[in-house]
């Protein structure tokens, strides 16, 4: 795969991805277990957004409403959120298989939302978040350390990352399946394949703004995500403050993938895939790719979730089996290439 | 779809259940009780003494033919016991809440092992064994007919599907096979008989609520509380119970218990949702409390005719199983919704 | 005086690299680092470049403490060319000369026209204006260290530090580098290994060894055979060619006495000859290195 010499000008790329995720959310909220003709579905919209005084179905209205276009708001956000934390990672780590799942941090956000469930701090979403936010650092922390300590390289941190993910994963499903309180933890299949089933709008308020906010963070740091190109000496060497970037960005990362972990459990390879087809698109340039990595999540996992609601009719994949069904042959083509460059 | 084997299983099991009500016991070989079941000859030559019950459908059938001393150790509890069952129960040995382990069964030395559940020991797979496993040590191992009849044992949600609907012969013929092995024929025969009567007269209450139509869904949990729910299929005990009653269950599914999403029950918009009541807390729904809070906050839901117009009804969950407590569900789930006004 | 180290120290896992180093890079001029592998010729760049901060002692910019320099600020004033450059991304030629510019953009700037014309005077100075479009993964070895070099022309430096920059380059390369380092006018400090180079090319020496500073000054005075031999053990001796350039020659020891029948097999049938040829390169470039 050799790039292409003339980039996607950002400008179209935006327009098209925004077209994209509009068919995507309206395909989104078109699909379900009941047929809503589509006449019904625009009343809906028309109420709820434009306070149009139309007369809808109430259930019609709920299941369009607040049921479908909230799922979709909240696929389409993670997305988002996923596929900036790949980017923002595979700069930072000069890796190009870094990813919030490959790295373990989904594993160990999830760890920490089960243990905040059953230890019962606090309540609530936020609360949740900052469980799976402290779960995410401390993966962090060990695949740093497991990627140092064992003589870093690119490879290694990737190790480490599967080592982490065995590690947190095991925790989590021995929590799940020995807490006496199931009723409060969700299944175990959620905490590893992750599920958009029970998202309703407060979710929603939830996850917009916090992928707005650390993308806005994340593009004021684009020119030093480009200066990591070349190692962190080089990147300090142009005048980027390394260390406090790299903390920053860590962080950053780690708060995104807690708070989706925490709405829709842990769902890999949007991080892969994404950045990896953007950056091909668009160029590596941050400046262009944070951007249109947000956009191009959102509409992948918007169509993910479509497709995990009709691929099988009557039964609904879990949402990480329809990403890594894309996300490992991703895998597997970013691994050759890299050979081959090497 | 369906497998031939269980089909063929299930199929010789309906028959013997609509033809013999008391199963003439063919006697052969000299066993004193010679059963068919699930596809396999069980042969006692005298009653057992240490009977393992997985299930509490089948502890519950084994207390009320007073056999309580022979029940060696119990497992799979829902709720606790019924009133008239208390005393009798009170102090089995219980070798776990949920599904046990193959050899913790084992280790309690039982004659014979009792199983509500095809999933728990079935023919090629169990969450505790197979019938080769127990076989090998010498335990017979007897499944509720109800089990037998299915035309699935593991399908998609786990709790298997019929092609033949559940009704109470099936029930009365497990009574009858349990009273005959434990060597008192006569205690299932009435049993039987009284157990008929209250199903005869909750009929006859009924009759009132017949004249309208009620549409209704049973909720019996869910594996995450704001996602897909477990509803009653058409036709297993909850579909027996409204046909008695004459209310309509909106699921059709040949699934026993097939997980639903909200929007479409929603767009059925059932007149009344039932709501188990259990003791389990084993999936995130079990809890009637939250299924309440559930339905009365989330925005589609609380927009539903049963919830708006809170005919919400609690009923046993274990009246819901194919049990004793099915018989006892009609009575109640009668009265319930007679109490809502809903009949004229 | 533009940048100097005084009596700088600096320590890594427990092992003393430098030991009170003083070096001055002549203002304009070309300051070559020099010394055995392991001396401290590359740990000393990084404490004048700022990357690294001394233990003790102080790097000074214009008489600051470079510790108290901003980073941005210091990037817009002093550029670093590392050994080995490598990266995962798919970058062009342009893409890498343009980083040159990030500590001159704030983080919502945009591309202004001074950042285009400084990076197409570091493309034409470094002769990479044809190649600008071209991925950075297709370039050869020197190719790279070039626009490593534009890069760091288009930061617009008053001072370049460059780790041994010829390291993995052909010999036409080697020369053509240092000529162009040598022609700016901006303050060089190189890094290397080939003392021959070092005294062709700079205007002043530095010597280190097992990080200590052994002395600096011109080349003439301190690549001298006496210290050439107590540094590097080897034999060498001082000439100028007849461009008036001092060059250093290396005393090798005379051929053993079958030299003369091996040299006759070099001439034996021409498959081999290739073969043990590219062989044999590959052993000399080895041990180079």
């Amino acid at each position: 795969m050799s790039y292409p010499r003339r980039r996607f000008p950002l400008g179209w790329f935006l327009l098209l991805a925004g077209a994209a995720l509009l068919a995507a959310g309206s395909a989104a909220i078109s699909i379900g277990d009941v047929r809503i003709p589509l006449p019904a579905i625009l009343k809906v919209l028309g109420r709820q957004i434009f306070g149009l005084d139309l007369t809808v179905d109430p259930i019609r209205e709920g299941i369009v409403w607040h049921y479908r276009l909230s799922r979709a708001v909240v696929a389409a956000a993670a997305g988002g959120a996923l596929a900036l934390c790949g980017c923002v990672l595979q700069a930072l780590l000069r890796n190009p298989l870094a990813e919030p799942y490959l790295l373990g941090i989904a594993a160990g956000a999830s760890t920490g939302a089960v243990m905040v469930i059953i230890l019962g701090v606090g309540a609530g979403a936020v609360s949740l978040t900052l469980g799976a936010f402290g779960g995410a650092a401390a993966a962090f922390g060990l695949v740093a350390l497991l990627a140092t300590g064992t003589g870093g390289g690119t490879e290694r941190i990737i190790l480490a990352g599967i080592a982490g993910s065995q590690l947190f994963n095991a925790a989590t499903s021995f929590i799940v399946t020995t807490s006496a309180s199931a009723e409060q933890t969700r299944g175990i299949m959620f905490w590893l394949l992750g599920s958009l089933g029970g998202i309703r709008w407060p979710d929603a308020g939830l996850a917009v703004p916090v992928v707005l906010i650390c993308g806005l963070l994340c593009l004021r740091r684009a020119r030093a995500l480009d200066a990591f190109a070349f190692g962190e000496d080089a990147a300090a060497a142009l005048g980027i403050e390394t260390g406090k970037v790299r903390v920053e960005l860590f962080a950053i990362t780690a708060f995104l993938t807690a708070a989706m972990v925490s709405l829709i459990g842990a769902v890999g390879f949007v991080g892969l895939v994404v950045p990896h087809a953007t950056r091909f698109l668009v160029g590596p340039g941050h400046e262009r790719l944070i951007p249109a990595t947000v956009l191009a999540g959102a509409v992948f996992m918007v169509g993910a979730d479509v497709l995990s609601r009709t691929v099988v009719p009557g039964q609904v994949l879990p949402i990480g089996v329809v990403t890594a069904l894309f996300g490992a042959p991703a895998f597997v083509a970013i691994l050759w290439r890299s050979r081959r460059t090497s | 779809m369906t497998k031939y084997i269980p089909v063929a299983v299930g199929g010789l099991s309906l028959l013997m259940a609509a033809g013999l009500a008391f199963p003439a016991l063919a006697q052969v070989g000299g066993a004193a009780v010679t059963i068919e079941n699930c596809g396999r000859t069980l042969e006692f030559d005298e009653a057992p003494e240490r009977i393992v019950s997985i299930g509490q459908g089948t502890t519950e059938i084994l207390l009320s033919l007073g056999l309580a001393d022979r029940i060696a150790g119990t497992a799979t509890w829902v709720s606790d016991l019924p009133g008239e069952l208390a005393e009798a129960g009170a102090n089995l040995p219980r070798i776990a809440e949920n599904t046990p382990g193959f050899e913790a069964v084992v280790g309690t030395r039982p004659d014979m092992v009792a199983v509500q559940w095809i999933n728990d020991i079935g023919p090629e797979q169990g969450r505790v064994g197979t019938f080769a496993q127990f076989e090998d040590f010498g335990i017979p191992v007897y499944v509720s007919p109800a089990e037998c009849a299915k035309s699935e044992f593991g399908a998609a949600s786990g709790d298997g599907a019929r092609s033949e609907a559940w009704s109470s012969d099936l029930l009365y013929r497990e009574v009858a096979e349990l009273a005959d092995i434990g060597g008192v024929p006569s205690e299932g025969e009435a049993l039987i008989a009284d157990s008929r009567e209250r199903e005869a007269a909750a009929a006859r209450d009924a009759e009132a609520l017949a004249a309208e139509e009620i549409s209704v869904v049973y909720w019996f949990s869910s594996p995450e509380i704001d996602g897909e729910a477990w509803l009653a299929g058409g036709y297993g005990a909850p579909q027996w119970i409204s046909n008695v009653i004459g209310l309509r269950n909106v699921v059709d599914s040949h699934e026993e218990w097939p997980l639903v999403g909200w929007e479409t029950i929603a767009d059925h918009d059932p007149d009344v949702i039932v709501l188990g009541t259990m003791k389990r807390r084993n999936q995130p729904a079990d809890n009637v409390a939250l299924k309440r809070e559930f339905l009365e906050t989330d925005p589609l839901t609380s927009q539903m005719t049963a919830v708006h117009d809170g005919r919400l009804v609690e009923l046993d969950a274990h009246a819901m199983n194919p049990t004793l407590r099915a018989i006892d569900g009609v009575a109640r789930l009668a009265e319930a919704i007679s109490a809502l006004g809903l009949t004229r | 005086m533009t940048l100097a180290a005084r009596d700088v120290s600096w320590s890594a896992g427990g092992r003393r690299i430098l030991n009170g180093v003083s070096v001055t890079a002549p203002a304009g001029g070309v300051l070559g680092l020099v010394g055995p592998n392991g001396s401290g010729k590359s740990s000393l760049l990084r404490l004048l470049g700022g990357l690294r901060r001394p233990d003790a002692g102080d790097v000074l910019l214009d008489g600051r403490p470079v510790s108290r320099v901003r980073r941005a600020e210091l990037a817009r004033r002093l550029a670093f060319v590392e050994q080995h450059s490598a990266t995962e991304m798919q970058l062009r030629v342009r893409d890498v000369v343009s980083l040159g510019r990030t500590p001159h953009r704030g983080a919502w700037g945009g591309w202004t026209p001074a950042d285009e014309a400084a990076v197409a005077a570091a493309l034409e100075t470094t002769g990479m204006t044809g190649r600008a479009g071209q991925s950075w993964s297709t370039l050869s070895g020197g190719e790279r260290q070039r626009v490593q070099v534009a890069r760091a022309l288009a930061q617009e430096p008053r001072e370049i530090l460059l780790d041994e920059p010829t390291n993995h380059l052909d010999i036409r390369h080697q020369l053509e580098l240092l000529d162009l380092l040598r022609s700016l006018r901006t303050t060089c400090v190189i890094a290397l290994h080939d003392l021959d180079h070092a005294a062709a090319f700079c205007d002043c020496i530095a010597v280190l060894d097992r990080g200590r500073l052994v002395t600096q000054g011109l080349p003439a005075g301190t690549l001298t055979p006496g210290l050439i031999r107590d540094v590097f053990a080897v034999e060498a001796t001082q000439r100028y060619d007849r461009h008036g350039t001092l060059r250093i020659d290396f005393t090798v020891a005379p051929p053993p006495a079958r030299h003369r029948s091996l040299q006759a097999h070099c001439r034996s049938k021409p498959e081999d000859d290739r073969r043990s040829g590219s062989d044999s390169r590959q052993e000399t470039y080895g041990h180079l290195s």
